[in-house]
């Protein structure tokens, strides 16, 4: 992973010759369908995106990413099923714990929604380059600096996670251990987000600077160099994304299915 | 519509910020014309970033502070309020650091030229052809389709000056631009600056590096903020201007001095040979050591480096008894994942007590190599022994123990509220009591000449000094073994010759120190052998005398190094060896007379 292309994977597939505002938009269908549609559409859709993943050549990427929310999305599921209030079915009693139906229920759900949309994402970020979304969104009248923000932001983890890596030598150097109960963990934890936080702030000043001697701030009207290719087929898939997320919002306002 | 003319002139020039008791900037006068090269020098903290603000016409549009005078820039007063537009087409500001200068999400040095020209809104059609004229102007066309943050640092340098050229300056302003790289990319920054006089740009260089100063047509020292003096290269970084507040000068610029050759000449090393050999006389008649003793380490001499200046520093003693240890390096390979070799079958033994230099240029596996030492990489293949024990299962926060590391970028390191918090944090995570620990944080401040700013909050230090602080904490380690990355890097004088004396008396203690380094004088001062690497080996090792000598001139230049200047000297005036400094070079003309 470099700080250029972020989470990017080179390829030439399908998903990657989308538009980068098609792929957004088909994040954007995904996010309200994991949580306007009924439960039992999760389970479809998450295939549905690991399908897309394999044809696009990047299951292994996909499935190897999805570590980074398990923790997240297994604590969710762990807590709701033990300690959903006011859930009626008890089936095991664990000390002061007590698992119910309705609890994990509710637990795999909103884990099941989470993980949909972090598989929509991931193939987002696996399949665009932050620079062609930046060009693609000033290309559609979006002002310039919120499209460097939104830039920044895709790659500030990257960026982050770079940084973190040679803090975390430097300390080690200095006797620092990470190992341990989870006090002394959480102890280690300062010496490292410490220069994390101000070695970012650093960034960000350099990189305005550099940004303003770059004439990033000198007027609003501006030119691209990079064309992105918008094929006539995007067109009708953006259509066809924005018909379904209307019709997913007017379905759940509506009621339908529940 | 005409061009603005390309002439920097700055006339009783002041920049105060807010908060600060003293102005960092007062009273400058400088006056950069159409070809010209102008170098600002002086120590760390002096204003030399500032004043590069300040003619970059970033104060006081960016960064706020009161500023006095009149900076005018292509005609333009920047001090007053103005359209950023009219300012981009008279000056382009370069800075420090290579990599935080590119935008960061280009993929080919040609989108990233591009950039400027989109946020000025040149025309799509008209980029190509002014990308293409900025590339060859400044050679480096086969550079167009790499991306831009795999480049190495010189290369990424050079790109971040075309980027700034291709938006069509004609003054350029640069802080530092060579204080993060190797001498080949130190070459090619001044070769371009040639170039872009040549063609009439103005052009004003806050350095450090003798090499660069050298090459302008004058040189402003500044000292807190205050214009010393202005003069041609070899007499402002002579006895006369830089000698006056205490700056050591450059070595040749102390060569030319011994020789009686001319502030015009202070750079022409077969001058300087010429009038060295004509000084033979002189030194044969023992008038060499009243003129050594007037020269002697002017940086020690308090009353003469101004009332703010840094104390002199204490020699470091070791504070507890300790053994000294012996690193071996055998066969070590390593390769970073989906990537060549970084390292390739590389062996090294290093005794105790001895201090060894790493020298080769960006990317040639002397980071890589070293991070073994501690832990922070192991090898593919072949093993590190500390004392002859493979260190292969040994945490990395177990060997901090015996190996102190000091890391480039204090950034990765520094994060407690105050120097000495932060000094005391390495002997406290090791586990040493309180009472060792206090005595080791205050020999590792009084070292390096810090003992004043214990309760200062390290991030309001300058950088030197916060690379200080950094080594401290190290020190306070109290480690057999003291691992340095680029020690030097954007230091002035005084702590380059700190630096030296710190690990010169570190390994007279019996203790070993592992250095890399892209300074040439520093390697052959500090150090007792000296290892050159390239794409990986270990490719020659031996005495600075020796490796650093003319006669291994094609060997450095193969990975992107010279010979220090005092070898060029002495190979002009016959000698074989490399002298370790200006001093070696004087005592063996001395008692070869």
């Amino acid at each position: 992973m470099s700080a250029t292309t972020g989470y990017y994977i080179p390829g030439d597939s399908w998903l990657h010759a989308r538009h980068p505002l098609t792929k957004l938009l088909g994040v954007g269908f995904i996010l309200l369908a994991a949580f306007l549609l009924p439960p039992i559409f999760l389970a479809p859709i998450a295939t549905g995106l690991l399908v897309l993943a394999l044809t696009a050549g990047l299951l292994a990427a996909t499935v190897r990413a999805l570590r980074i929310p398990a923790v997240l999305l297994a604590s969710i599921v762990a807590i709701n099923a033990v300690l959903y209030p006011g859930a009626s079915d008890p089936w095991l009693a664990l000390g002061p714990f007590t698992l119910t139906g309705e609890g994990l229920t509710f637990g795999l759900v909103s884990a099941g929604r989470l993980l949909t949309v972090f598989l929509a994402a991931i193939l987002f970020l696996f399949t665009t380059l932050a620079d062609d979304l930046m060009e693609a969104l000033v290309a559609r009248g979006v002002s310039h600096r919120i499209a460097f923000v939104v830039l920044s932001a895709v790659q500030l983890v990257p960026r982050m996670q770079v940084r973190a890596g040679a803090i975390l030598e430097a300390q080690q150097a200095r006797g620092l251990s990470v190992r341990g109960s989870p006090a002394r963990r959480l102890r280690a934890l300062v010496p490292l987000i410490g220069p994390v936080v101000l070695g970012s702030l650093v960034d960000v000043r350099e990189r305005t600077f550099a940004l303003e001697a770059r004439g990033f701030g000198a007027g609003s009207h501006r030119t691209a160099y990079r064309l992105v290719i918008d094929p006539p087929i995007d067109r009708w898939l953006r259509w066809g994304l924005g018909a379904a997320s209307t019709a997913v919002v007017v379905g759940a306002l509506l009621g339908v299915g529940r | 519509m005409t061009r603005p003319e390309p002439r920097l002139a700055l006339t009783g020039a002041g920049v105060r910020y807010a908060g600060r008791r003293r102005p960092a900037l007062e009273g400058v006068d400088v006056d950069v014309r159409s070809g010209e090269r102008v170098g600002v020098t002086g120590r760390s903290g002096a204003g030399k970033s500032t004043l590069a603000l300040l003619a970059g016409g970033f104060i006081p549009r960016v960064v706020h502070a009161r500023t006095c005078g009149v900076t005018s820039v292509g005609g333009l007063d920047v001090t007053k309020p103005l359209d950023p537009g009219a300012l981009l087409g008279r000056v382009g500001i370069v800075f420090a650091s290579p990599a935080n200068q590119l935008s960061a999400s280009k993929r080919t040095v040609r989108e990233e030229l591009a950039f400027g020209l989109e946020n000025l809104a040149v025309p799509r059609q008209a980029m190509d052809t002014r990308i293409d004229g900025v590339l060859q102007q400044l050679g480096i066309g086969h550079l167009a389709d790499r991306e831009p943050l795999a480049l190495s640092g010189g290369e990424q340098q050079r790109v971040a000056i075309a980027a700034i050229i291709a938006m069509g300056p004609t003054i350029l302003v640069l802080d530092e631009p060579t204080s993060q790289l190797d001498p080949a990319g130190r070459r090619d920054v001044a070769a371009l600056l040639d170039t872009l006089a040549a063609g009439g740009a103005a052009i004003l260089c806050a350095e450090h590096d003798a090499g660069m100063l050298g090459g302008m047509e004058r040189i402003m020292v500044l000292e807190q903020g205050r214009v010393v003096g202005t003069d041609r290269p070899g007499v402002a970084l002579g006895r006369t201007v830089a000698g006056s507040v205490g700056l050591p000068s450059p070595s040749l610029v102390r060569l030319a001095e011994f020789a009686g050759v001319g502030g015009d000449s202070a750079f022409d090393e077969a001058a300087i040979a010429a009038g060295l050999s004509s000084a033979s006389s002189a030194i044969r008649h023992g008038s060499l050591a009243s003129r050594r003793q007037a020269r002697t380490d002017d940086w020690r001499t308090p009353d003469r480096a101004g009332a703010d200046s840094r104390p002199v520093p204490a020699g470091w003693t070791p504070v507890r008894d300790r053994e000294g240890v012996e690193v071996e390096f055998d066969g070590i390979h390593y390769s970073y994942e989906g990537d060549i070799a970084a390292v390739r079958d590389a062996s090294l033994r290093v005794v105790a007590g001895e201090a060894v230099a790493i020298i080769g240029q960006n990317g040639s596996g002397k980071t890589t190599l070293v991070k073994h030492v501690n832990g922070l990489l192991r090898p593919d293949a072949g093993e590190v022994r500390i004392d002859g024990r493979n260190i292969a299962a040994d945490r990395i926060e177990r060997l901090a123990a015996t190996v102190g590391f000091v890391f480039q970028d204090p950034a990765d390191q520094l994060f407690e509220r105050s120097v000495e918090r932060e000094v005391a944090f390495g002997p406290r995570s090791l586990g040493i009591d309180a009472d060792l620990t206090a005595a080791l944080v205050d020999q590792s401040l009084e070292v390096v000449g810090l003992g004043h700013e214990r309760a200062t909050n390290p991030y309001d230090l300058d950088l030197s000094l916060r690379r200080l602080v950094s080594l401290a904490s190290v020190l306070a380690q109290d480690p057999a073994v003291l691992v340095l990355d680029e020690p030097t890097a954007g230091q002035d004088a005084e702590a380059v010759l700190l630096i030296t004396s710190i690990i010169r008396a570190w390994c007279a203690g019996g203790r070993t120190a592992i250095a890399i380094t892209h300074d040439m004088e520093f390697a052959a001062l500090a150090f007792d052998r000296v290892v050159v690497m390239r794409d990986g080996s270990l490719v020659a090792d031996g005495p600075p005398g020796q490796i650093l000598s003319m006669a291994q001139a094609p060997l450095l230049a193969s990975t992107g190094l010279t010979p220090p200047p005092t070898a060029r000297v002495a190979a002009a005036l016959g000698l074989e060896t490399a002298p370790a400094g200006v001093d070696a070079l004087l005592s063996i003309l001395q008692s070869d007379t």
